[in-house]
């Protein structure tokens, strides 16, 4: 990945993180205001109910008691007060005083506790209601919530007892107002809330019993966890109901229990608040969060361009340098400005290709100087030997002519011959210096690799099984299918020949000489092993360098030749060697090599200290 | 000569298909047709009777004129105009404002009708409210059930409170006027046999009490029940059944309540029309009781009526007609006898 495209993820990414966390803190914030708003309309609505039901309860005392005070009742108080009293004459006035009131319930009770006439219940005459003359149901105790039950079955009703005392003999008149639908429709609700009513009236959990506005609640089996918390542990609860799998459509419910005289859970009154306007306010915040991002991704990606366009034109410039530098190129400058990081870099790698350069220059001129010696320590080691021979000759004769002249001419003919053998040495030594300095520029023809390999050992197979030297075998494997490459010729089979010539002196002992040819993706190799002694690690990091040699009489140029001819072929040439197992030599050489053959300057080794 | 008539006040329109029209009209019939039959049904010539029909508003308005040529003679009044589709609150009305010589009153009302200051004139119970077990319901088959709801019914607070005291509890099927017998009949509730029973019967089955819609009498009795059989820990409900359904239930009610006049004063006749009444609905054999069956046979089979359960007499009521301060000469009728308007005559108000 490029640092132009690393810039703009991060950029992009920077954008995102920081719009999703604004879009986030905004939700939350959000939501938590929505839900203090929420919490706040179910506290009024709460408060509402509460007034609401103080109110009515205030009403239907003031209803009963005004029952309880009515001509009529007190009338019936004193009638029924008397010995052998007929309440039968009064089974069917609560009906008609009910209706007159506006109450839902209302029961005349003897002072024995039997029910003289029920408005709600006319049937039920003459049983007991004796939960009426306790003292907490007292008017003085104001209304009360409590269970009635009608024949059809039970309810819940806002209920206040009147007494019509007449003498020791009391009259009670119940009266109330049924808790339902139409309490609840009385309310004033805020929009998105709504109101509904549990009638903890039965053992277990009853759908039918959630009340709405206008009824029994659709779905009501929903409230039931809540319900049953409730019922478990009552105080104000609360629950979430998704009515589908839309967010939108849920509401949040707050719980309050009802409690009846003796704080037994009679009604579960369900606040509702919906989340539709929350979650609309969510989305609402995601989509303009989205659509911000996708501008600011837009707006990202042109700066992250920009910008890393315009950070990353002088780090690949550098990068550009740093490649002409590894080319070769080490004239190379960068044009990098301004006063950062970059710059500074810049400004030290047009230093350094500049440091480097002198360093070069110096290397060169030490590695001349340095050729030089080796140059001139080699002559002097190579001239030295035939010069003393020649001296010594010399010498003889000018003692042979002073102290025995009669030996002389015999002196002068061996002397002579000694003096022309070594300065044919010195010819010798001359010409090998003069052919390492006369290496041509390689002429590129088609070049079957393999017929090189035969003719080099053709050449030498007499040298193998020479009299008077252990014989050495060569061995071919040679690819037939090893295709041409562009070579000189000459020089290749000069090379090869170096290496076969190189493999035979490690073998004084005689032993296999293996040559080996094969295709290498667009490359021939060359394999030459000898089964010699094999060479030291020193010796095989050493063994290119030129004048370099562990034979006696070597110049220590043939491997350098081989080198340079490789090189010249934009091949490679490696060396591995086993102390005792023998040496291989391999050459690389491509099909084609490089349109610009480069002919790089002899490195010389630094002449060794004697 | 001033002309004379009767205004009588009816609670049903005359054509409608209830009990209570069916009654009404063989009321009509009986003054208009000279003769009746044994079975109770009308003979001869309509207008040939006591009345001709003068004119008719149907559901509204009906005038008889006096007929001259009657076979028994002419009666005292000139004309009778029955306004039909009174209720019995407006009847009482009519009668205390005097707009009407003659209605009747239901027995529930009679109480309030005497303290109202209404002449009142109160037969015999002739009359038996009984509650029956229908044959085609599995509730009719279990004994228990039916003992179980028979000992729970507080008759006594039925007569007191809901028909203020007007009419006799019924143990038995005829009133005690009639047979004679009904005293060796149990009126008192047990609830705590009614509670024990209704544990031996396994379920607890949901029962319905059926009644006629257009009876209130029916209504309240029944609601009363059910409050009985409820404090005794059965589960009845009470269902009203339309009028026109005459003795068939609908298919979800156990038991309903019946109305059963007698149509005779004789106890093994009034028996014999009440088995009548009842046998197209109760596992009751009508024919069991011969013309000649002595009162201990009656008895007899009255007890086994009884005791079976297929039939629990709640109360005997008797018929309460209004009339107004004019109305002379008038005579509560009997079983199997229609009012006797043609015999009644009308004291003429002062000026």
């Amino acid at each position: 990945m490029t640092f132009r495209a690393k810039l703009f993820w991060i950029f992009t990414l920077t954008v995102f993180l920081s719009i999703g966390l604004v879009a986030a803190g905004v939700t939350v914030v959000t939501r938590r205001a929505f839900d203090e708003l929420n919490r706040e309309h179910s506290d009024a609505l709460v408060a509402q109910f509460q007034r609401e039901f103080e109110r009515r309860g205030q009403d239907v005392l003031r209803r009963v008691q005004g029952i309880a005070d009515a001509e009529g009742t007190v009338r019936m108080a004193i009638d029924l007060s008397r010995p052998q009293a007929d309440v039968s004459v009064y089974v069917n006035d609560a009906h008609g005083v009910s209706q007159s009131h506006q109450l839902d319930f209302l029961d005349f009770v003897g002072s024995d506790g039997s029910i003289i006439s029920s408005a709600e219940w006319p049937a039920r005459f003459g049983y007991k209601m004796d939960w009426v003359m306790k003292p907490e149901y007292s008017s003085a105790h104001g209304p009360f919530l409590t269970r009635m039950d009608t024949d059809a079955g039970p309810v819940l009703a806002l209920m206040a007892v009147a007494t019509v005392p007449v003498g020791d003999k009391n009259l009670y008149v119940v009266g109330g107002e049924r808790l339902g639908k139409e309490f609840l429709a009385s309310l004033v609700l805020p929009a998105g809330m709504r109101a509904l009513l549990y009638l903890n009236l039965d053992s277990t959990f009853q759908p039918a019993n959630v009340l709405d506005a206008v009824g029994p609640a659709i779905e009501a089996e929903r409230f039931a966890p809540l319900i049953d918390k409730e019922r478990e542990q009552p105080g104000e609860q609360t629950a979430r109901i998704n009515w589908t799998i839309d967010p939108a459509s849920a509401e949040v419910f707050h719980a309050l229990p009802l409690p009846g005289r003796h704080d037994e859970l009679l009604g579960v009154l369900l606040v509702g608040n919906s989340q539709l306007q929350v979650v609309l306010l969510e989305r609402h915040i995601r989509d303009l969060a989205l659509i911000v991002a996708a501008i600011a991704l837009f707006i990202g990606a042109l700066l992250s361009w920009w910008g890393a366009a315009r950070i990353t034109r002088p780090v690949r410039k550098l990068a550009e340098g740093a490649r002409e530098v590894a080319a070769g190129n080490w004239n190379t400058r960068v044009d990098v400005r301004g006063g950062g990081e970059i710059g500074q870099l810049g400004r030290s790698f047009n230093q350094m290709t500049e440091q480097l350069i002198q360093q070069r220059e110096r290397l060169i001129q030490a590695e001349r100087v340095a050729a030089w010696r080796e140059v001139a320590r080699r002559l002097a080691h190579e001239l030295k030997n035939p010069l003393f021979p020649l001296q010594t000759t010399v010498e003889n004769m000018q003692r042979a002519k002073d102290k025995n002249p009669e030996l002389f001419d015999e002196v002068f003919r061996e002397s002579t011959r000694i003096l022309l053998t070594e300065i044919e040495n010195l010819k010798t030594i001359t010409g090998r210096f003069s052919d390492f300095a006369k290496m041509p520029q390689p002429e590129l023809a088609a070049v079957q690799l393999n017929d090189t390999v035969r003719d080099v050992v053709k050449l030498f197979e007499g040298q193998f099984s020479a009299v008077g030297r252990p014989p050495i075998t060569p061995e071919l494997h040679l690819d037939e299918s090893l295709p041409v490459i562009q070579a000189d010729a000459a020089l290749l089979h000069r090379a090869v020949e170096n290496l076969v010539l190189n493999a035979m002196d490690a073998m004084p002992a005689g032993g296999v000489l293996m040559l080996r040819t094969s295709r290498k993706d667009a490359a021939v190799h060359l394999e030459v092993s000898d089964t010699g002694a094999g060479l030291t690690p020193e010796e095989t990091e050493r063994v290119f360098t030129p004048y370099y040699t562990t034979k006696q009489h070597g110049t220590g140029l043939g491997l350098a030749i081989v080198q340079s001819v490789v090189s010249d072929h934009g091949g490679r040439i490696s060396v591995e060697s086993e102390s005792g197992v023998g040496t291989s030599f391999h050459i690389e050489l491509p099909l084609q090599p490089p349109h610009h053959l480069q002919v790089f300057p002899m490195v010389f080794e630094k002449p060794e200290e004697d | 000569m001033e002309i004379q008539a009767i205004v009588i006040s009816l609670d049903p329109a005359v054509a409608d298909a209830s009990p209570q029209e069916a009654a009404a009209k063989a009321e009509v019939d009986a003054l208009i047709y000279p003769t009746r039959n044994a079975d109770g049904s009308f003979a001869g010539t309509p207008g040939s009777g006591a009345f001709r029909v003068d004119s008719f508003d149907p559901g509204k308005r009906l005038v008889l004129a006096a007929n001259n040529a009657a076979p028994g003679g002419r009666p005292f009044v000139d004309s009778i105009e029955i306004l039909m589709g009174r209720a019995a609150q407006d009847r009482l009305v009519d009668l205390e404002l005097g707009k009407t010589d003659f209605a009747e009153i239901p027995c529930e009302e009679s109480r309030k009708a005497g303290a109202a200051g209404v002449r009142l004139s109160v037969s015999q119970p002739d009359e038996l409210l009984a509650l029956v077990f229908l044959a085609a319901r599995p509730a009719a088959q279990d004994a228990h059930v039916r003992e179980a709801l028979a000992d729970s019914i507080d008759r006594a607070a039925i007569v007191n409170f809901i028909l203020q005291k007007t009419g006799e509890p019924a143990g038995g099927l005829l009133p005690q006027w009639a047979g004679g017998t009904a005293f060796l009949f149990s009126t008192a509730a047990d609830p705590a046999a009614a509670k024990e029973l209704w544990l031996q019967i396994p379920g607890s089955p949901r029962l319905v009490l059926g009644y006629d819609s257009g009876d209130p009498l029916q209504q309240s009795v029944a609601e009363r029940i059910v409050v009985n059989a409820r404090e005794a820990g059965m589960s009845w409900t009470a269902q009203a059944l339309n009028a026109t359904a005459g003795a068939q239930a609908s298919a979800d009610v156990d038991a309903r309540l019946m109305r059963l006049r007698m149509n005779s004063e004789s106890a093994r006749g009034a028996l014999a029309g009440f088995l009548q009444a009842i046998s197209p609905v109760a596992s009751i054999d009508a024919s069991a009781l011969a013309d000649s069956a002595g009162a201990e046979t009656v008895y007899n089979r009255e007890r086994e009526i009884v005791a079976s359960f297929q039939v629990i007499p709640l109360v005997h009521l008797p018929q309460v007609y209004g009339l107004s301060a004019q109305v002379r000469d008038w005579k509560a009728p009997g079983p199997g006898e229609s009012w006797p308007l043609a015999d009644v005559w009308l004291e003429e108000s002062a000026p």
